[in-house]
């Protein structure tokens, strides 16, 4: 049952923000957000552009990441799935569903990791700004000064509901695992 | 399902443990308790301190107290000021004449107070024009524009006006590089080869201030940013810091940042004096140039056209010149109080180099070259610096000096003042600013003897400091203690335009030399009316000279008739008071320039061209006594070929 | 140590400053002139600031004939600084005519207010009396005791001495 009221809760995800990036500097103390959804970029993305292009960051823009035309179609997958194992409800089944929903979070943190350190560290030989041994990597989760600016990223409404999702699904399956193993014994 | 709601609540838990604003703690504030004790000045009493700071794009200068931040004044320089008729009087619409005729605007950047022997005198203020190339300078007796010289053969002129030791100069840099000389219509894409930086030197008379371009430095077509005068030992020499020694003149953004290390150039101008006196130099015609000068006597400006500049070519002369190499994009350039150390801050610079006027001269005495630009030759790096402060900040700008050793740079990108120490370079303090502070200023702190107790933040932004007034916001100047081992911020006040740069002396220094009113027998001006027995009305064709004066509180004449649609009017206000802050003004309806406010003792004059007739009233617009509604008058327009005659009259009644 | 000097000027300079600023609670409005003393002979602030009573004229010597170049200096002073409201007939303009003037005051009283308004409307009944009367404060036309001796010489003249 919880299952199924999980999985139909990622559809939540489609109208939520996934991943929320801020920055803060003196000069910006109302912070600068990003906000990463399923499928697009929103928040203060150009202003980040802008301040970015000084140290020779890319550009960025919805098509660098083809993540985004992916995962809407892949959310699908998930919940059809979910919803295919809450019918089904075997132990079987209960594994497969978490394993998957784990296997696919590490996946995308792997990505966003890479993505940053391509941006972080992929810089523009004719920058302005250059500082030697600087790199500019966001933080993947946390809090991470570069140079005058703060960087914290940390999951928005979407990821912690996705995040909820998984974590139902490991607290059934350590259930339906070690608790019942426990009362074989 | 519980678990599930478990999760959720454990999410949203850490959703609102997001940081604050990690950067700069809880409170942006950052003042502590006993500010508000230390900023107070109470009503009746007076500050401590004159605060100049330039008005940026608003062309004028502001004036402050400190420690209390009230702004006391603006000085209007280089743009038009209704508010008493600067630039709109007949009197004053000289001081704003240049080559290419009447500029109503231009873009004040550098208030730099005279000097004597290093150190503040208190006679005048000089401040740069950015624009359209000018100096002008404030007389600190009357808080007035009295002179405005227009820069030939130069453009952008940022590094200005840096007096020298005794304000035997003030200087000029092209920020731009243009063409020189009668050819000046040349493809852009030639820059390479036809453009050329310029540097001219002001000569600054001692007694009158009266200010000449007194010889010009042909160089390179770099960016020459800033500047400051060497000082005691380094005396007899300017620096300049140097960009785009790329000569990229496109998208310099990027492409004048790409060389790790630019340029500080150092001038050797008593040389520069010497080979001019040997007539060593070239003579240069090209474009006239402006001398505009205010009179006391007549209370007028008077615009000389002159033309011809005495040019000395850098790369023909031997020791004229050298180049520093410095650190990436040098912006501003510091000398501190005992001539020896010289910060120039590399605004894209990861350190922040502190060159050393004795090896300097050493390298220079050794020939310790790295090859030269045009013949002029770039000293070794290592050979000239006394070393680096490491890792001070990020964009730093400009540096400020107190009395106790220590150095104040602001740095940009950072948002902060770093408080290091000149003789070992350490950095001992810092202090954020709100926001992206550009110069700084410790009163006297460009001088041989700085003040140690305040710093002030000059900043470009204020974003959330002030109660919000639409996309336009307040400029803003930020005041902090430098008095102990710690800065402190003590109090934000508000500026005019942009308070680009600012010089700050101890009030004492000027408040001794006041003028309060211009005595009226001393009044030479040609229309002036000392009583009122010399009030008249003459009709010379078309123009009509009014002759008035004003006493508290009323008008003579008071009622003028005969005056004839298409006429020119000319009101010439002698104000008869004789005491201090007795202005009266005079506005007239119809007039298509502004008011004009006259001081004690003084005549201005107002041009006024009626376009149809009736009876138009004219009234004093500074309230100047219990009376003052009662200060009005009419003057009669009729038809241009009506009989009326000229007749003026006051306290006349019908029979 | 020439620094040293500098500063002390400073603090001294601040002290009679100061000093001077105490004593203008007797006179409101008392403004001590700065860099051009308006008082070449007597009645000079001394050192002390005071401006009252020190500063008053106390006694003026009259002179019969009348001085032919003070009277002229005088009428020209008059012209520029005085006459805009005060005319030389009974009438009143803004302030009161000058005819019979000194027969009415003292020249003393004549001078003083000539020469130290803010002092006469602070202390003076009968200088209370006509700013009540005309409710204009009579301006500091910046005038010299010496001027304002001239003044009262082309007032005797008005009057008809000889």
């Amino acid at each position: 049952m919880a299952i199924g009221i999980s999985a139909l809760l990622l559809i939540a995800v489609y109208f939520l923000p996934v991943w929320s990036i801020q920055l803060w500097a003196p000069q910006y103390p109302e912070g600068i957000e990003m906000l990463i959804w399923l499928n697009r970029l929103s928040g203060d993305v150009e202003i980040i552009n802008g301040l970015n292009h000084y140290i020779g960051m890319k550009h960025i823009s919805e098509d660098m990441f083809p993540e985004l035309a992916l995962l809407p179609y892949g959310m699908v997958l998930l919940i059809v799935f979910g919803l295919f194992v809450a019918w089904r409800g075997t132990k079987f089944w209960l594994n497969a569903w978490t394993l998957l929903l784990v296997l696919s979070a590490v996946g995308l943190l792997i990505d966003m990791y890479q993505w940053g350190y391509d941006y972080g560290h992929n810089l523009d030989p004719k920058a302005a700004i250059q500082v030697p041994n600087m790199a500019y990597q966001p933080p993947l989760l946390g809090y991470k000064l570069l140079l005058n600016f703060g960087a914290y990223s940390i999951p928005d409404t979407g990821g912690w509901i996705f995040a909820a999702v998984i974590g139902t699904a490991v607290i059934f399956w350590a259930k339906e695992t070690i608790i019942k193993r426990k009362q074989h014994a | 399902m519980i678990a599930l709601v478990a999760v959720m609540g454990v999410g949203l838990g850490l959703t609102g443990c997001k940081p604050k604003s990690p950067i700069n703690g809880e409170s942006t504030s950052a003042a502590s308790g006993s500010a508000a004790e230390e900023v107070y000045v109470a009503p009746g009493e007076k500050d401590d301190y004159y605060l100049f700071t330039s008005g940026g794009f608003s062309g004028q200068l502001g004036v402050y107290g400190l420690p209390s931040g009230r702004m006391l004044r603006q000085i209007p320089i280089f743009s038009q000021h209704a508010e008493n008729g600067w630039g709109y009087s007949e009197e004053s619409k000289p001081m704003l004449m240049t080559s290419y005729g009447f500029i109503p605007w231009d873009d004040s950047h550098h208030p730099k107070l005279s000097q004597t022997e290093g150190k503040q005198d208190g006679r005048w203020l000089f401040i740069n024009g950015n624009n359209t190339p000018r100096i002008a300078r404030i007389d600190l007796k009357t808080f007035r524009t009295v002179e405005i010289i227009e820069i030939p053969n130069s453009s952008g002129n940022h590094s200005s006006p840096f007096p020298t030791e005794n304000t035997e100069y003030v200087v000029a840099g092209t920020r731009f590089a243009v063409p020189m000389g009668d050819n000046r219509d040349v493809a852009i894409n030639t820059y390479k080869e036809n453009f050329k930086g310029m540097i001219s030197y002001i000569s600054v008379d001692k007694e009158s201030g009266h200010m000449d371009v007194a010889f010009q430095i042909l160089l390179p077509g770099f960016d020459y940013d800033l500047s400051h005068a060497g000082k005691g030992p380094s005396h007899g020499w300017s620096f300049f810091t140097t960009y785009n020694t790329e000569e990229s003149h496109t998208m310099k953004e990027v492409n004048a940042s790409q060389r790790d290390k630019d340029f500080l150039t150092a001038i050797n101008w008593k040389l520069a004096e010497q080979l001019v006196a040997e007539g060593k130099f070239e003579e240069y015609g090209g474009r006239p140039y402006y001398v505009n000068r205010w009179d006391e006597a007549t209370h007028s400006a008077v615009s000389t056209q002159k033309t011809g500049t005495k040019v000395l070519d850098a790369s023909k002369y031997p020791g004229l010149v050298y180049f520093l190499p410095c650190p990436k994009s040098p912006h501003g350039v510091d000398v501190n109080p005992t001539g020896e150390f010289i910060v120039a801050s590399g605004k894209l610079a990861a350190t922040l180099p502190v060159f050393q006027f004795s090896k300097i001269q050493e390298a220079i005495a050794n020939n310790d070259f790295d090859g030269d630009v045009n013949g002029i030759p770039i000293l070794k790096y290592e050979s000239v610096i006394a070393g680096e402060v490491a890792k001070p900040g990020l964009g730093p700008l400009h540096t400020e000096f107190d009395d106790k050793g220590f150095a104040y740079t602001s740095m940009f990108v950072s948002s902060e003042i770093v408080k290091w120490n000149v003789a070992t370079r350490e950095v001992v303090d810092r202090i954020p600013t709100y926001y992206s502070i550009g110069h700084l200023c410790v009163p006297a702190g460009d001088s041989k003897n700085p003040t140690g107790k305040y710093v002030i933040a000059l900043n470009k932004i204020t974003k959330d400091r002030y109660l919000p007034t639409g996309p336009e916001l307040t400029q803003s100047a930020q005041l902090i203690d430098i008095s102990g081992d710690k800065m402190r911020m003590l109090l934000d006040f508000p500026t005019i335009g942009e308070p680009h740069y600012a010089q700050a002396c101890p009030a004492s220094l000027l408040t001794e030399n006041q003028v309060r009113i211009y005595p009226i027998e001393e009044n030479n001006h040609p229309y002036a009316a000392k009583g009122e027995k010399e009030t008249s009305v003459e009709r010379k064709g078309n123009e009509v000279h009014i002759k008035m004066t004003t006493i508290r509180s009323h008008f003579a004449p008071d009622n003028i008739e005969g005056i004839k649609v298409g006429d020119k009017v000319y009101w010439h206000i002698t104000n008869l008071e004789q005491d201090w802050d007795i202005p009266h003004g005079f506005a007239v309806q119809g007039a298509a320039n502004s008011e004009l406010l006259v001081m004690p003792g003084e005549t201005a004059t107002l041009l006024w061209e009626p376009k149809e007739a009736g009876v138009v009233s004219f009234y004093c617009s500074d309230f100047c006594s219990a009376l003052h509604q009662e200060m009005q008058g009419y003057v009669r327009v009729s038809p241009a070929n009506s009989n009326v005659p000229l007749t003026w009259s006051l306290n006349q009644t019908a029979e | 140590m020439q620094k040293i000097t500098q500063i002390l000027g400073i603090l001294i300079l601040g002290f009679i400053l100061q000093s001077c600023s105490g004593s203008g609670t007797t006179t409101e409005n008392t403004t001590t002139p700065v860099g051009k003393p308006d008082a070449e002979e007597g009645g000079a602030p001394d050192a002390s600031g005071k401006v009252s009573p020190d500063y008053a004229i106390k006694e003026v010597e009259l002179t019969i004939p009348l001085e032919a170049g003070m009277v002229e200096e005088g009428k020209t002073i008059s012209e520029m600084k005085c006459t805009s409201c005060h005319s030389l007939a009974e009438n009143r303009l803004v302030g009161p005519g000058w005819k019979g003037i000194t027969t009415r005051r003292k020249p003393e009283w004549i001078m003083n207010m000539i020469t130290n308004v803010d002092m006469m409307l602070a202390e003076d009944e009968e200088a209370q009396k006509m700013l009540e009367e005309c409710l204009v404060r009579m301006p500091n036309q910046n005038i010299t005791v010496a001027e304002s001796r001239s003044i009262l010489e082309f007032m005797r003249h008005n009057d008809g001495v000889q």
